[in-house]
C-alpha cells in the first residue's frame, strides 16, 4: 500500500463524524506503560520512509478526506462539516482554521505561555 | 509591514522567588516601568498600523504580581484610552501564583485576564527547582493560589517545566492535574538559555525520555478526555502533523516584530522573547531600540536588527535544507540555537530534538499504531471513546478498534 493510501485510510477513520478530538483518538492507540520499548530504541524516524515524506502524505490525506466530507455533506443538504467543527486535540473546538489565518501561537515554542489568540478561557473568543 | 501579534511587557524585572533554572539575570532589580514609557509604547504601537487582527499583551517579568493591582488598573485604562475602538486586545499574566489572593482573583475576573500559573507538578517535583531565595519550596503557596483561582471561577492554565525527575513520572503528573482540577496544561522543557545550563540537556537519552513521558501522559489523558480542555504539546503536535496541506504555516519566532518585547526601561527586542535581558556584545544585548528614545516605525532599519535577521534567516535556511521536521517547526527558536550552538546560523538543537522532533515522532507512531493495532477503527467505538476507562497498566480495553 502506498504511503498516501495508507494515511488516507487512517485519516478517514480519525475523522469519523461525531468523533471527539483526534488527539484523544490517537492517545488511545498509545501502548501502555507496561509495554515500553527498550531504552534507546529509536522511534519512528528510523522506520524507513523519510519523515518529510510521511508528513506530506498525511497532509495530503487530511485535505483529501476533508474535501470529500465537505462535498458529501453539502450534497446531502446537511450541516457542512467544516474544519472548524473539528477538534484537533483535547481542546475541543480548536479550529483548523487557525492555520489559514497565519497567526496562531502554536509555534511559539518553549517560552510559549499557552495563550492562544482564539481562546483565553473566558468564552469570548 | 511588520505585524505585531504578541506584545510582552515587563512591568518589573523583580521576582519574589528564585527558581534554580531561571535564566533572567536581573531578577533582584525592583525597578518599575513608568507610565510615560507605557504611553510611548502603546501610542506608537497603535499608530504604527502593525497591529491589525488583534493583539495579546503578556505581562511577564520577573513576577508581575509583585506590583499592586492599582498599577494594572491604571495601565489598563491608559491602554484603553489609546487603543482603537475596534481593536481586539487581551491581557495575560504569567505568574508563579504565590501572591494570588481574593482581590487578584476579582481583578482577573473583572478584566477577563488570561492567567498562566507556573507549577511543576506535585510538591516533591515542584519544589526541586521552584524555591524562595532562602531555599524553601514554593509549592504550598502556588497551589493555594491555584485553588483560589478555581474557587473564583477564573480560567487559567499551568506551565510545568519538566525536570529529569518529572519526565520519569508521567502518571504522578497526570494524577496531580486531575486531583487539582487543572484542565489546561503546557509542558516546557528545561532549556539552556543565557547563563543557565540545562540539567536535563546533560542527561543521556533525554529526548527519548520526553517521548516516553508525552506518550504515557497522552495515553492517560485519552482515557479521561473530560479531564483536560487543553494539553498544549499534544494538541499542537497533532495539529501540526494532521493539518491540511494548504494550511498556512508561520513561525513567529523568526519574524521581526511578530513577538515584540519591552523591558521596564523601554528597551525593545523581538524574535525569541527570552532574548530581552540577555547579554551579548555581538548583537548589542539584542536591544533594537528604546521606546522612550526611538520611533517604533524606524526600528526595522536598525543595524542590529538587520544583523540578527540576516543570521536568523540563514539559520532557518539551514533547517529548511537539512531537517526532516522543518514543516512542523519552521526553523526553530533562535534563542536555543544561540545558547546551544553558539550562533543563530545553525540548525538543530537538543531543545528541538525534544520538543519538536520527538513530539512529531510520537504522532507519527500513533498514526501507525492505529493501523497496526487492528487496522480498522470502529466508528461506534470512536463515538464511545469518551466513556471508556483504561485499566491502569494496560490500554487494550480502551482502544476503540473493531
Amino acid at each position: 500500500m502506498s504511503l498516501r493510501q495508507k494515511y488516507r485510510e487512517i485519516v478517514a477513520k480519525l475523522m469519523t463524524p461525531g468523533a471527539i478530538g483526534m488527539a484523544v483518538l490517537l492517545g488511545s492507540a498509545a501502548p501502555g506503560a507496561a509495554s515500553q520499548e527498550p531504552a534507546g530504541q529509536q522511534p519512528s524516524s528510523a522506520q524507513g520512509e523519510r519523515v518529510s515524506e510521511r508528513l506530506a502524505a498525511i497532509r495530503e490525506a487530511v485535505s483529501a478526506v476533508a474535501g470529500a466530507q465537505d462535498a458529501t455533506t453539502d450534497a446531502a443538504g446537511e450541516t457542512r462539516l467544516a474544519w472548524g467543527n473539528w477538534g484537533g486535540g483535547f481542546g475541543f473546538g480548536l479550529p483548523w482554521g487557525n492555520f489559514g489565518g497565519g497567526g496562531p501561537w502554536n509555534n511559539w515554542n518553549n517560552w510559549r505561555n499557552g495563550w492562544h489568540n482564539w481562546h483565553n478561557g473566558w468564552g469570548n473568543w | 509591514m511588520p505585524r505585531i501579534q504578541l506584545l510582552v511587557v515587563q512591568p518589573t524585572p523583580f521576582c519574589n522567588i528564585d527558581c534554580r533554572y531561571c535564566y533572567l539575570p536581573d531578577r533582584t532589580n525592583k525597578a518599575v516601568v513608568a507610565e510615560a514609557t507605557l504611553t510611548n509604547l502603546f501610542s506608537q504601537v497603535f499608530a504604527s498600523g502593525w497591529v491589525r487582527d488583534g493583539v495579546t499583551i503578556v505581562w511577564h517579568a520577573g513576577e508581575p504580581m509583585v506590583l499592586p493591582i492599582d498599577f494594572y488598573r491604571r495601565a489598563f485604562r491608559l491602554i484603553d484610552g489609546l487603543k482603537p475602538a475596534d481593536l481586539s486586545l487581551t491581557h495575560s499574566f504569567q505568574t508563579n501564583g504565590t501572591l494570588i489572593d481574593d482581590a487578584w482573583c476579582e481583578f482577573f475576573a473583572a478584566e477577563q485576564i488570561s492567567v498562566g500559573v507556573s507549577i511543576d507538578g506535585p510538591q516533591p517535583l515542584h519544589d526541586i527547582n521552584r524555591r524562595t531565595r532562602s531555599g524553601n519550596g514554593t509549592f504550598v503557596r502556588t497551589i493555594a493560589g491555584i485553588r483560589r483561582l478555581r474557587r473564583h471561577g477564573v480560567p487559567f492554565h499551568v506551565i510545568s517545566v519538566l525536570s529529569p525527575e518529572s519526565l520519569a513520572a508521567p502518571r504522578e503528573m497526570f494524577e496531580f492535574y486531575v486531583d487539582e482540577g487543572i484542565e489546561r496544561v503546557c509542558f516546557n522543557v528545561e532549556e539552556s538559555e543565557g547563563g543557565h545550563v540545562s540539567r536535563s540537556f546533560g542527561e543521556a537519552g533525554i529526548a527519548d525520555s520526553y517521548y516516553r513521558f508525552l506518550r504515557e501522559f497522552w495515553r492517560l489523558a485519552a482515557a479521561s478526555p473530560d479531564k483536560f480542555a487543553f494539553i498544549r504539546e499534544i494538541d499542537e503536535a497533532t495539529q501540526q502533523v494532521l493539518r491540511p496541506e494548504e494550511a498556512v504555516f508561520f513561525n513567529q519566532l523568526v519574524e521581526p516584530f511578530a513577538i515584540t518585547s519591552m523591558d521596564w526601561a523601554g528597551n525593545l527586542a523581538t524574535f525569541s522573547p527570552e532574548l530581552l535581558g540577555l547579554k551579548n556584545a555581538a548583537y548589542d544585548n539584542f536591544i533594537i531600540g528604546n521606546i522612550n528614545r526611538d520611533r517604533l516605525i524606524d526600528l526595522p532599519q536598525q543595524p542590529v536588527l538587520k544583523k540578527m535577521l540576516a543570521d536568523i534567516t540563514a539559520g532557518v535556511e539551514l533547517c529548511r535544507q537539512h531537517c526532516e521536521y522543518f514543516s512542523v517547526c519552521g526553523g526553530g527558536e533562535p534563542v536555543n540555537k544561540l545558547a546551544e550552538n553558539g550562533t543563530f546560523v545553525s540548525a538543530d538543537t537538543t531543545y528541538c530534538r525534544m520538543s519538536k522532533m520527538r513530539a512529531t515522532d510520537l504522532v507519527l507512531d500513533l498514526l501507525d499504531g492505529v493501523e497496526q493495532r487492528g487496522a480498522v477503527l470502529s466508528e461506534e467505538g470512536i463515538r464511545q471513546l469518551g466513556a471508556v476507562v483504561i485499566a491502569s497498566d494496560s490500554n487494550d480495553a480502551a482502544v476503540p478498534f473493531a
